[in-house]
């Protein structure tokens, strides 16, 4: 089986049934991507394929249709993306273990929709648990990369 | 001798030693200078110095030992080391180091002294000294109680300004320049022309000297890092997913493992077919284990697969199967004289108060509550004939040790623990069951690391849970004013349980029972505070702020029941009673910032106050909420803590967000209830937390007027579900006394 | 009396099945279909078959995904008492699928391997989403589930043959007509079983699509 994460082709051989974060996880050894809760409950997991955001503990291997990125493909070696710039710049991690699926869950939903409304962001980020409470700071951090991507573009 | 000088004396030596191509600052173990018969059994070994700061040829490491699960402690430790060492944190090495006794913690036990935090006696001051001794017998390099800031902050500064001058001594004694006349940056001694020599170069130097000890810590008006906005050294790892937890280790040749244990917590495993679930791809072994069955794989998922698919017929533990069950053993115990464990707080005379009648009588009921943080129980661990070496983010590095010890048969000195940083905590890696499972593992495949990882479904259903309880208040009112205050508490003895899975029972009253009700800076006529102890039913354990995240809801909500009954405001009632003039000024500060003028807010709507100290932190918490269609609306959350002194105000505030969200997810909407001697709520839909849609504004003030540094990771937990049981009240008048409040009301 | 019989073969084209090849024993999609002659089925028959259609249609497998315009699907089952909204603040937008926001697509994935373990999000054969928003069961009455669906104004344009087909084309495609009789995960399925709510579909419509008046 065949599949491209962050622009490298990998080849692996696995039961086409395994979910794509242990493919991930513990055959590629990319551990950005979380292992949280198993049942698209938590979003710890959140990687793109082709751009969409997917929770790869539900999307067997046998499934996969076209390129993923996990966190660690975001941003280039030079520059952070705009929503890893916005969460530095807002201190949002504690613990931090939720946090790439919340960067990679933020920056997809701005990439559909990058002049969202409060509620949308309430919507969208509400689907990504966090246990230590970065809440506040993760929904100051949406606006300013979402600013900061309108300023750009 | 200054008073630095004696807090130094008092708890440890800060001395220098030569390592491989350089010089190593750190702590000697207080026998060494002052001869104490209690410690005379140590080895040789664990005399020697025990580092917070190596320098050598290639670089400078800062060595960081309470563990960070999120609360920011590898980052401050590091911040208050560099604040005299004069490094840039962020061109070091930091590393929580191997454990060793010599970074025990003192402060950890503190809440253990029989003594209120705002009373600074002169006894309670040395009783607290006295919690040293014990919390170093037990090598207690832990990680808990809101500790690290107040355990390090003299400590590791120390250690930074020792290493520094004894730099500056190298310097002086290369250059012919008096030390005094030598200045110091950015890991470097600065001549007075200006030139520099980087602290490596001097490392070997250094090392051949006598540390230079008669230091003084800089004053706080001289800070260049504390007290200061910062960032966290870590933040820039968590975002880009570098950062490696234990979960993400990997250790040369490892396989992949997980456990089924009996759900009933402590019951055997009677009997076991793992025919179909050996014949599952990737599978590699099928391993019986204490309480369990243990598969072996090639990838975590196959282990979790084949596990599933393991037939297991389990035995019963000796606690009883429902929470129906566990709670009227609790009723029976509450004001029960023959399972009185201790009355810290007796003032006046509740009992002829009461006899006078008009008594306002009510129950209370905490549950029991998992932990669940993000990142599920995980291990590596490699067996050898020699030695045992595990990887794992754990806030017990040293009971992992001995625990480890004991099951291989290895000595104490032969087992490493590399502590990794934890996804989250919240005291669920207090515990070490899972690493105890994985060192059973890797003893049936000796030479090859094995990497244990719960199933999030495992996970929450081997939780020890913060206790359940049971309370009965009973109070009265005279003259719009609180009167009496009688609260009895009951519970199952948490240090019972933890400490007899970490060392063996403590003996004596477990003053956690009411930690968070008997101590409150409160002068009511009479005021009376008992803990009851239930028989040792499910295995519990320490869940953020302890005591207190039980104990804050009981006493504070009383209180408030109290003050409505008696007609004040409960703002100013609560002003009114308090003693403790920084408590009083908390509770002053959310007034202002709330803009305080009643509990009501108009129709639908209502604001609630609530206060509680917590490991020497007094915080008030005013919360606003509407009662909408959907249900109730968490509008707005004020908090104002007191820590003494603030050494990184943006983590401050953080860690007082979490406190709150933390406080007011579990309040309104989880438990872990039992069926069958098991946990119910095995996985997050059950257990919901809090969501960000749910998430008040939250406006955060810290106040300086304490005279002792405290941390913050805690404190601001027990006052949310109070105050939002007050203002629930406020706005609809229904009063709830107990957790989960969606027992009773809806929210949005 | 006129016979059609449409084969699993003719209707699969035109649909992707890319995870087929995974599901070794999942749920079988075939129906057979037979018309009957409009006004060979009694009233009394065609009311039966509804009232049987209704228990389908009303049922929790079907109906939380045929919510109103608040765009919000509901979750029920055993761990959570009554019905209650999709946890997670989710909300589907007026593209049904989530576009403006967190498409569902994030979660549940497009596969017709439905085994999926308990609580997990659950998963079809073609893209998930909310049924158009003039298609509303979720908490509607008999009559009201009725009138939507005789109506062509509110169900896509249908006759009863076409409902028929639309309902085969679903199943062949392991959509969520045939998810509904199969949701694993421990999930409680929609009664009577697909070919048997084809069947009442089928009586329905020969007898003129009669509804019940209360």
């Amino acid at each position: 089986m065949k599949l491209t994460v962050n622009g490298t082709e990998h080849e692996v051989d696995v039961d086409p049934d395994m979910p794509l974060l242990w493919v991930l996880r513990d055959t590629l050894g990319i551990t950005g991507v979380k292992y949280g809760c198993g049942i698209a409950q938590c979003g710890a997991c959140t990687v793109h394929v082709d751009g969409a955001a997917v929770r790869s503990c539900q999307l067997p291997i046998s499934a996969l249709e076209g390129e993923v990125t996990t966190v660690e493909g975001l941003s280039n070696a030079e520059t952070l993306h705009a929503v890893q710039e916005a969460w530095l710049d807002h201190q949002v991690a504690q613990c931090g273990y939720c946090q790439s699926g919340q960067i990679m869950a933020a920056a997809s939903f701005l990439d559909l929709n990058s002049d969202p409304t409060d509620a949308q962001i309430d919507q969208v980020m509400s689907a990504n648990l966090c246990r230590c409470g970065t809440y506040p700071r993760i929904r100051a951090a949406v606006k300013a990369a979402a600013a900061k991507l309108n300023e750009g573009a | 001798m200054s008073r630095i000088g004696k807090i130094a004396r008092r708890t440890f030596l800060i001395g220098s030693a030569a390592i491989v191509g350089g010089v190593a600052f750190g702590a000697y173990y207080v026998n060494k200078a002052i001869p104490n018969p209690l410690l005379d059994d140590l080895k040789d070994g664990e005399a020697a110095i025990t580092p917070y700061v190596k320098i050598d040829q290639t670089g400078i490491t800062l060595i960081t030992p309470r563990a960070d699960k999120g609360q920011g402690s590898y980052s401050i430790q590091a911040m208050m080391i560099a604040e005299e060492l004069d490094v840039d944190p962020t061109k070091v090495t930091l590393t929580p180091g191997m454990p060793g006794p010599a970074y025990y913690n003192g402060a950890v036990m503190d809440e253990g002294a029989p003594f209120p935090a705002y009373d600074e006696s002169w006894i309670a001051e040395r009783v607290r000294g006295m919690m040293f001794i014990p919390a170093k017998l037990m090598e207690m390099q832990m990680t808990g109680g809101s500790s690290t800031v107040k355990d390090g902050f003299v400590k590791m500064r120390l250690a930074g300004a020792v290493a520094r001058e004894t730099l500056k001594q190298a310097a002086a004694q290369r250059t012919g320049i008096a030390r005094a006349s030598l200045q110091t940056a950015d890991g470097h001694v600065v001549l007075p022309d200006g030139s520099t020599i980087a602290y490596t170069d001097l490392a070997a130097d250094a090392a051949k000297m006598d540390p230079v000890t008669d230091v003084k810590l800089r004053p706080e008006t001289e800070w260049k890092l504390l007290g200061k906005k910062m960032d966290r050294l870590d933040m820039a790892d968590k975002v880009t997913g570098q950062t490696v937890y234990g979960i993400d280790m990997a250790v040369d040749g490892m396989v992949y493992a997980t456990v089924r244990a009996n759900p009933g917590i402590g019951g055997d495993v009677l009997s076991y077919d793992d025919s179909a679930a050996r014949s599952l791809r990737g599978v590699q072994q099928i391993v019986p284990i204490s309480h369990g069955i243990g598969v072996i794989a090639d990838n975590t998922w196959y282990a979790f697969r084949a596990a599933e698919a393991l037939e297991i017929e389990w035995g019963a533990p000796n606690y009883p199967a429902t929470t129906e069950e566990i709670f009227a053993e609790l009723e029976a115990t509450v004001d029960n004289e023959d399972r009185f464990d201790h009355r810290q707080r007796n003032d006046g005379d509740v009992d002829a108060a009461l006899e006078a009648g008009d008594v306002i009588e009510v129950d209370y009921r905490i549950p029991f509550v998992a932990h669940a943080p993000m990142e599920p129980m995980n291990a590596i661990v490699q067996v050898t004939d020699d030695a045992c070496h595990i990887w794992t983010g754990t806030q017990i590095p040293l009971f992992v040790r001995n625990h480890a010890a004991d099951i291989t048969g290895l000595e104490r000195d032969q087992v490493y623990v590399y502590v990794l940083p934890m996804g989250g905590s919240f005291g669920h890696k207090l515990e070490d069951t899972h690493v105890q499972q994985a060192v059973e593992l890797a003893m049936a495949v000796k030479g090859t690391p094995v990497k244990l990882t719960w199933s999030r479904e495992e996970d929450m259903t081997h939780d020890y849970p913060r206790p359940a309880a049971v309370a009965k208040a009973r109070g009265q009112v005279k003259d719009g004013k609180v009167e009496t205050f009688d609260l009895s508490v009951a519970q199952s003895s948490l240090m019972t349980s933890w400490f007899g899975r970490l060392m063996g029972p403590l003996p004596g009253p477990d003053a956690t029972i009411t930690t968070g009700s008997w101590d409150q800076p409160f002068e009511i006529p009479n005021y009376r505070v008992t803990g009851y102890r239930a028989p040792d039913m499910v295995p519990i354990s320490s869940w953020r702020s302890v005591g207190a995240s039980g104990n804050g809801f009981l006493h504070d909500s009383f209180l408030d029941e109290l003050i409505h009954a008696a007609g004040a405001d409960p703002l100013a009632e609560r002003i009114r009673l308090c003693m403790h003039e920084p408590s009083r000024k908390v509770l002053e500060a959310v007034k202002e910032m709330s803009g305080w003028d009643g509990p009501s807010m108009g129709e639908n709507r209502g604001r609630g106050v609530a206060f509680c100290m917590s490991f020497g932190v007094p915080c008030a918490q005013v919360i606003e909420v509407t009662n909408t269609e959907g249900g109730i609306k968490i509008d707005k959350v004020y908090s104002a803590v007191d820590v003494g002194t603030v050494l990184d105000p943006v983590n401050l505030e953080a860690q007082v967000f979490g406190g709150v969200i933390f406080g007011l997810a579990h309040a309104m909407n989880c438990e872990t209830t039992y069926e069958n001697h098991a946990a119910q709520q095995d996985n997050y839909h059950v257990f919901e937390g809090m969501r960000l849609f749910q998430t008040p504004e939250i406006e955060v003030q810290a106040l300086t007027n304490g005279d002792k540094i405290r941390g913050v990771g805690e404190p601001g937990l027990p006052p949310a579900a109070p105050a939002l049981a007050n203002a629930i009240f406020a706005a609809t008048g229904q009063r709830i006394r107990e957790m989960p409040f969606n027992k009773h009301i809806k929210f949005v | 009396m006129k016979k059609t019989l449409i084969t699993a073969a003719a209707l699969s084209a035109g649909f992707t099945l890319a995870a087929l090849a995974a599901n070794t024993e999942g749920p079988d999609p075939h129906v057979d279909v037979t018309l009957l002659e409009e006004g060979s089925v009694t009233q009394a028959d065609g009311l039966a078959a509804w009232e049987r259609i209704y228990e389908v249609v009303s049922h929790p497998r079907c109906a939380n995904c045929h919510v109103d315009e608040t765009n919000i699907p509901m979750w029920s089952g055993p761990t959570y008492g009554e019905a209650r909204p999709h946890g997670m603040n989710i909300n589907a937008g007026d593209s049904r699928i989530g576009a403006e926001t967190l498409m569902c697509s994030t979660c549940h994935i497009t596969s017709a391997d439905f085994d999926t373990p308990p609580n997990a999000a659950p998963r079809y054969g073609i893209d998930w989403s909310l049924a158009p928003v003039e298609f509303l069961w979720y908490g509607q009455t008999s009559v009201q589930i009725c009138a939507q669906m005789k109506n062509p104004d509110t169900n896509g344009d249908r006759d009863w043959k076409g409902l028929v087909d639309h309902l085969v084309h679903d199943a062949e495609a392991f959509g969520p007509v045939l998810w509904g009789f199969n949701p694993s995960g421990g999930r409680e399925p929609a009664p009577y079983g697909l070919q048997a709510h084809v069947n009442d579909m089928i009586a329905w419509g020969a007898a003129g699509q009669p509804c019940p008046t209360e």
